[in-house]
């Protein structure tokens, strides 16, 4: 195995998607070692290879499977569930990996059902990936056929359209056949999680990272990436950049090298303006950023998140007021109406950046929008209300002037020039149902 | 998955997804991507009536759930869909120009069918092809890039189906 | 029962100790700190950390913590915005979100000065708004039912309601549509919000969003008064408030009686006080003089009595409603038994106090392991807490099993579970023995048809002794209440009887068949005592003042014509009864919240129990027909035009496993026979009905009896 590939080797060499052709590589063949291994040793295995969750957390995933009661503790089955809804903007990476290496995915399932001690497996997959949907449902059934669940069973459940369920807890209730709405913690899944039962949920290419720490060894697979949380990790570059796509790299990349060597940089004449490092939820990158090695710790360390490791490229065409609009439409669009601040909050950011765009903000606007930022930052349910506010506030803090010419010029110094001029969201043009159409006022 | 053709159909699809699941309602979502397929692509008050029997849960339930998803449809649509995503990495690409092209072409917006019924016409936020922007889906399936240029081959192979 | 563990917490520097795990909320209200809420409400489930108005700060965490969603651990250190700015700053934040779409129409609102987010807005929110856009608008108010106006611009999305719905009285019907900025509080495509228990949404809401109808601008908060009594509806008992203005009432809330209702109340309970305004309600004594009936003044309405009394001599026979105080029918049984030697009555209902050793609150029904429904009647059709109280059992875990009739191993069940709790609704099929359930954590219940059919025949039983020998013809009939003069049996009686005394609030109820009429009272308009299923002695208070004097006082003054002295007052009577019921308790301590008796050993047990046994209704051919009365009928219900829809289809009830025999779906337009009467009616399926058993309301199974044929 080449140490740069973990998660998607082989997969865009052979026909993955195969059980065959898995098997010919090794497939398989951890989850029997794994098997063979007492499960706590396969919990201190994942601990000792230090696997971070891929999804956005980054929590360590030994860690959260030691947090699962032992059998004997337990009031309920215990159960693990797999995070396929991905759906963080900027995100496409376990597409690919349920695309292209499905089976690798469901071993990484099975290790870690038999580490918890649980015998069953829920995949909740978002519902727009009907084609992976497709491609992992035969995958699966083919290794039930084969014989490889033994006493576990894995079921894909498909969702529906919804970005909060990417939220753990909130999958939880929507695996559950709720509306999709955040849980309180604590309890934390491990402890009260699906049905009341102890559950292990964690992001499909981290449960996909699985496999090849029992391949390569706890020694050689802690060699690759940054000392504290090693191992690789699939970029999803997007966005202005002459080459988009999903890059498998050491964690620790730089992200200079990721958008310049594999992303082939920006568009020929244009200048690189700002670079969102891990999804649409973080906080913002200037270019002057651009050596800061994209693991936990050092992005942390730059004042943002690695998040889901998505990288959205923006160049000197966008503006930035216009970006933030946007990725607040899409916060109010998603936001599941549970907790005050975020229904509340996300609404009158984007009409106070609506106004502030169109030209018909003031200064008290501006510091207004900021204030509101502040007012949601920790103080929501569950992460969306905070990842509403990152990203808006960090546009506003790092670029403050091109907010102030808005209000000053009174309307966007791009003069319609933007990339992003006109950009229509789905919350301008239609309402879900009809009943929350409001009445003209 | 193909659609349930009767209504006993149906139960018995829906049976072996709550077999599927240690508590039943789980299958809620399955049985309302079901009942959407039986329904012209849209969840009439019957088909939601239909979940809620099959399921045993009220209709008001079935109802709240599925008004929460964006993919369960509670007014009719079109034979086809057509959705554009215009979140941020396929914005920054052009989706706009992809998105006026597809309004020029069907002579309506996003959000509206066509006149005919054939074709739904809807804006997605990110759709998970963020590196092949920008993202166009069409039933379901998803057509990556699409620029402006694609757009009237694109229509006039759905209005072919 | 072991004590709990104590932890020391620290509140706002206030250290105080409490059960480990006691919610944050009511800790720090033991620490005398207020942490104010709007979703949080324990009795509906639990806590969803929704609002955010209870952000406090815990020492260790970075993050501002909802003070709901946590519970006391030893040594937590809390500061709540009254000595936090990180705090006070979340609190303000919330309640900026909170009214930033939100239309401040307080002095048009019902809720205006009962208003937690009126409160809280004043005292800690900000004085001003920084929302220069236009507020969400929706149309309002919606008739969610004909009881119930939702106004979801004044919705703050605190899932109350919808978790009662779901949690709660698991009806499901009312529930959150949509998501995010666009959620709304909806009912399935705008049907009506049907079910018992609907009401309870208005007072779980925190704002002006679920309101009354019938209550609509009827009042401001400054201009009313809450009597503390309890509701004359069903055997229950709940503890009510009833509000009134200007002497009269205008709505009923509950006042939460943790063993009895927890907390709540069924919508007959809650609006049937509209019967107090009923168009035919009864102001003067009437006397028959064919074709009409002519008004007659007090003093010669008491004239007539005593004519009608002595001419009849002792045959005289009483019909009691289950509705009377035990003062009324103690007053009653004193005139005519004591005074007259008429002994014979026509009781509300069979009485037994075998259960009496088995005797708890109701609210142990909620620790169950096992809860046997044992008969066919529809626990909530009688009383309707019970079901609440049997759902909570449920969610906790219990098992509950319904059956017909008693059979030696449900009896085994019952005596092995650690915790069973046995409920006998209707007839009790058989069951030989009850033997064990004295046992700790254990109860029985048997269900009553009546709100006070055990107190009205214990009070008219204390007093005299003699046995009654029925009079042949019955010389005069009197028929006190409206229950009474609604019940088939005894309007039978009055075409026998010679001359018809009736006391009644409703005049089409009486009118064709009574002699003399005397104008009766509700349970709102007496005071007086109850004795509900569990045998709790309960007070009820004279909320308003009835159009007429009430019965007792009219008895009273009647009675001193035969020389029989009755107090005009109910605290004097029940003193009577009391020393010979009560164990002497005095009328002053039948609290507000009245406690229950003990229990009764099993060999003290006074009294006989009412007939067991299943009618013999023979075997043969076809499904065995239960009718019951329903929750929504009856001559108050059927005066309140709002309560109109709640009253039950024509439906027949069939078990799961005899509707899939005969080919029978949900829904279906079926056909029911027997004796040559054919019915059609709505198939609904049921699994709480015992296989063999059809149920049908008995409005709507007219001329159906015995066994049925029931065929699509």
């Amino acid at each position: 195995m080449a140490a740069e590939l973990t998660v998607l080797n082989g997969a865009r060499e052979r026909d993955l998607t195969k059980l065959d052709e898995y098997r010919t590589i090794g497939g398989y063949g951890q989850l029997e070692r794994a098997r063979g291994m007492a499960p706590e040793a396969v919990i201190e295995t994942i601990t000792n290879a230090k696997l971070r969750g891929r999804g956005g957390a980054g929590f360590a995933m030994g860690r959260k499977m030691s947090l699962v009661p032992p059998p004997d503790k337990r009031r309920s089955p215990a159960y693990v569930v797999a995070n396929a809804d991905e759906s963080e903007p900027g995100a496409f990476k376990d597409r690919e990996i349920m695309r292209t290496a499905p089976h690798r995915f469901v071993e990484g399932c099975l290790i870690a059902a038999h580490g918890i001690q649980s015998r069953n497996v829920f995949i909740y997959i978002r519902g727009e990936y009907l084609t992976e949907y497709e491609v992992l449902s035969r995958a699966v059934e083919e290794a039930r056929a084969a014989g490889i669940f033994d006493d576990c069973d894995v079921v894909v459940h498909r969702g529906a359209g919804a970005y909060i369920c990417g939220e753990e807890s909130a999958l939880l209730d929507s695996l559950e056949g709720k509306r999709g709405q955040p849980r309180p913690r604590p309890p934390f899944p491990p402890v009260t999680g699906l049905y009341g039962g102890p559950t292990l949920v964690n992001n499909v290419q981290t449960i996909a990272s699985v496999p090849a720490i029992f391949e390569l060894g706890v020694e050689e697979y802690t060699r690759i990436g940054p000392e504290s949380a090693p191992g690789t990790v699939v970029y999803s570059l997007s966005g202005n950049v002459n080459k988009p796509g999903n890059y498998e790299l050491p964690l620790g990349t730089t992200l200079r090298e990721l958008i310049f060597e594999h992303g082939h940089g920006v568009a020929e004449g244009r200048a690189l303006k700002a670079i969102i490092p891990g999804g649409s939820s973080v906080p913002v990158f200037t270019p002057n950023q651009l050596d800061v090695p994209l693991d936990f710790d050092s992005v942390q360390a730059a004042g943002s998140f690695l998040g889901s490791a998505a990288i959205i490229v923006v160049d000197d065409r966008a503006c930035m007021v216009q970006l933030g609009l946007r990725a607040e439409k899409f916060y109010m669009h998603e936001s599941c109406g549970k907790c005050t601040p975020c229904r509340e909050g996300t609404r009158w950011l984007v009409q106070l950046l609506e106004r502030i765009e169109t030209g018909d903000g003031s200064q008290r606007d501006l510091d207004l929008l900021r204030d509101v930022c502040d007012r949601i930052l920790g103080k929501s349910l569950c992460a969306l209300g905070d990842f509403a506010v990152y990203c808006v506030a960090s546009y506003v803090d790092k670029f403050y002037d091109e907010f102030k010419r808005h209000v000053e010029e009174g309307g966007c110094p791009y003069g319609g020039e933007s990339s992003l001029d006109g950009v229509v969201a789905p919350s301008d043009q239609h309402t879900h149902s009809p009943v929350a159409s409001p009445v003209p006022a | 998955m193909s659609a349930p053709e009767t209504a006993a159909d149906f139960r018995q699809r829906v049976e072996e997804l709550k077999a599927l699941y240690p508590d039943s309602r789980s299958a809620v979502m399955g049985a309302l991507h079901l009942a959407q397929k039986r329904h012209d692509g849209w969840l009439p008050p019957e088909a939601l009536e239909e979940v809620a029997e099959a399921m045993e849960l009220t209709p008001a339930f079935v109802q709240s759930v599925a008004s929460f998803y964006d993919m369960y449809h509670l007014e009719p649509v079109g034979r086809h869909s057509i959705e554009v995503c215009t979140n941020l990495s396929c914005a920054l690409v052009g989706a706009q120009a992809v998105v006026d092209a597809f309004e020029q072409e069907l002579g309506v917006g996003p959000g509206e069918t066509t006149e005919d019924g054939a074709i739904t016409f809807r804006l997605v936020e990110c759709a998970g092809g963020c590196g092949y922007a920008p993202v166009v889906i069409v039933d379901q399936r998803y057509r990556e890039p699409a620029r402006p240029d694609d757009v009237p081959g694109l229509v006039e192979e759905i209005r072919g189906r | 029962m072991s004590t709990p563990e104590l932890v020391t917490i620290t509140v706002d520097e206030v250290e105080v100790q409490v059960p480990k795990g006691l919610g944050l909320v009511e800790s720090a209200a033991m620490a005398g700190v207020e942490i104010p809420v709007f979703c949080y409400e324990p009795r509906i489930g639990p806590p969803i950390g929704a609002c955010r108005m209870c952000l406090v700060e815990v020492e260790g965490q970075g993050k501002l913590q909802a003070g709901c969603t946590l519970t006391a651990q030893d040594g937590m250190v809390v500061r709540t915005a009254q000595t936090s700015e990180k705090a006070a700053d979340g609190q303000e934040s919330t309640l900026e979100f909170i009214l930033v779409n939100h239309p401040l129409d307080c002095p048009v609102c019902d809720k205006g000065g009962e208003c937690p987010l009126q409160d809280l807005t004043f005292r800690y929110g900000p004085g001003n708004t920084r929302m220069t856009f236009p507020k969400r608008t929706f149309d309002k108010p919606i008739p969610i039912s004909p009881l119930i106006a939702l106004d979801r611009e004044r919705c703050i999305l605190c899932y109350r309601c919808t978790r009662f719905s779901g949690e709660v009285s698991e009806d499901g019907q009312l529930i959150a549509r949509n998501r995010g900025a666009q959620s709304v509080i909806a009912t399935f495509e705008d049907e009506p919000y049907r079910g018992r228990f609907t009401g309870n949404v208005i007072e779980l809401c925190p704002v002006g969003a679920l309101t009354s109808t019938p209550y609509r601008f009827e009042a401001r908060p400054w201009e009313i008064q809450n009597v503390p009594s309890v509701c004359g509806m069903c055997p229950v008992g709940c503890n009510i408030s009833a509000t009134t203005r200007e002497g009269k009432v205008k709505r009923v809330l509950s006042r939460n009686h943790p063993e009895v209702d927890g907390g709540w109340l069924c919508d007959k309970g809650r609006f049937a006080y509209g019967h107090l305004q009923a168009a035919d309600r009864l102001v003067d004594p009437l006397r028959r003089a064919a074709p009409r009936y002519e008004e007659l003044s007090w003093d010669e309405a008491l004239e007539e009595a005593e004519r009608l009394i002595r001419t009849a001599g002792s045959r005289i026979v009483t019909a009691l409603s289950g509705s009377e105080t035990v003062e009324l029918a103690y007053a009653l049984g004193k005139l005519l038994r004591q005074g007259l030697g008429a002994h014979s009555a026509v009781l509300p209902e069979p009485v037994g106090h075998s259960f009496d050793a088995f005797r708890a609150p109701l609210s142990a029904i909620r620790s169950a392991q096992l809860v046997v429904v044992l008969g066919d009647e529809p626990v909530a059709e009688r009383a309707p807490i019970v079901e609440l109280w049997i759902k909570a059992a449920r969610r906790e875990g219990a098992e509950i099993v319904h059956a017909s009739s008693g059979t030696p191993e449900l009896e085994t069940r019952l005596r092995e579970a650690e915790r069973a709790v046995l409920i006998v609704s209707g007839d009790d099929g058989g069951l030989a023995t009850t033997a064990g359930l004295d046992r700790d954590g254990c109860a029985a219940f048997r269900l009553p048809k009546t709100a006070n059919g055990r107190g009205v025949a214990d009070a008219w039983a204390a007093a005299a002794d003699e046995e009654p020998e029925n009079p042949e013809p019955i010389g005069l009939l009197i028929v006190s209440g409206d229950e009474a003069a609604a019940d088939p049996n005894v309007r039978a009686m009055a075409e026998q009887a010679e001359t018809v005394i009736a006391i009644g609030m409703f005049r089409r109820l009486v009118a064709p068949w009574a002699d003399l009429i005397l104008p009766g009272t509700s349970y709102l308009e007496r005071d007086g005592t109850y004795v509900n299923l569990e045998g709790r002695l309960q007070r009820i208070r004279r909320a308003s003042i009835p159009p007429a004097p009430d019965e007792l006082a009219v008895l009273s003054r009647l009675a001193a014509r035969f020389e029989v002295e009755i107090s005009p007052y109910p605290s004097q009577v029940f003193d009577e009864v009391s020393a010979i019921c009560y164990g002497g308790v005095p009328y002053g301590e039948v609290g507000e919240q009245a406690g229950l008796p003990p229990r009764v050993p099993a060999s003290q047990v006074r009294g006989s129990d009412p007939g067991t046994g299943p009618e013999a209704t023979a075997e043969g051919p076809g499904l065995r027909l239960v009718t019951y009365r329903p929750l929504f009928s009856g001559p108050a219900v059927e005066r309140i035009p709002e309560l109109q829809f709640q009253r039950p289809g024509p439906e027949v009830e069939l078990a799961r496993d005899d509707a899939q025999r005969l080919g029978i779906a949900s829904g279906q337009t079926v056909y029911v026979r027997s004796n040559g009467t054919s019915l059609e009616l709505r198939a609904r399926l049921s699994r709480e009905l015992a296989p063999g058993v059809v149920r049908i309301p008995d409005e709507h199974a007219a001329g159906l009896e015995g066994r049925v044929e029931v065929s699509g």
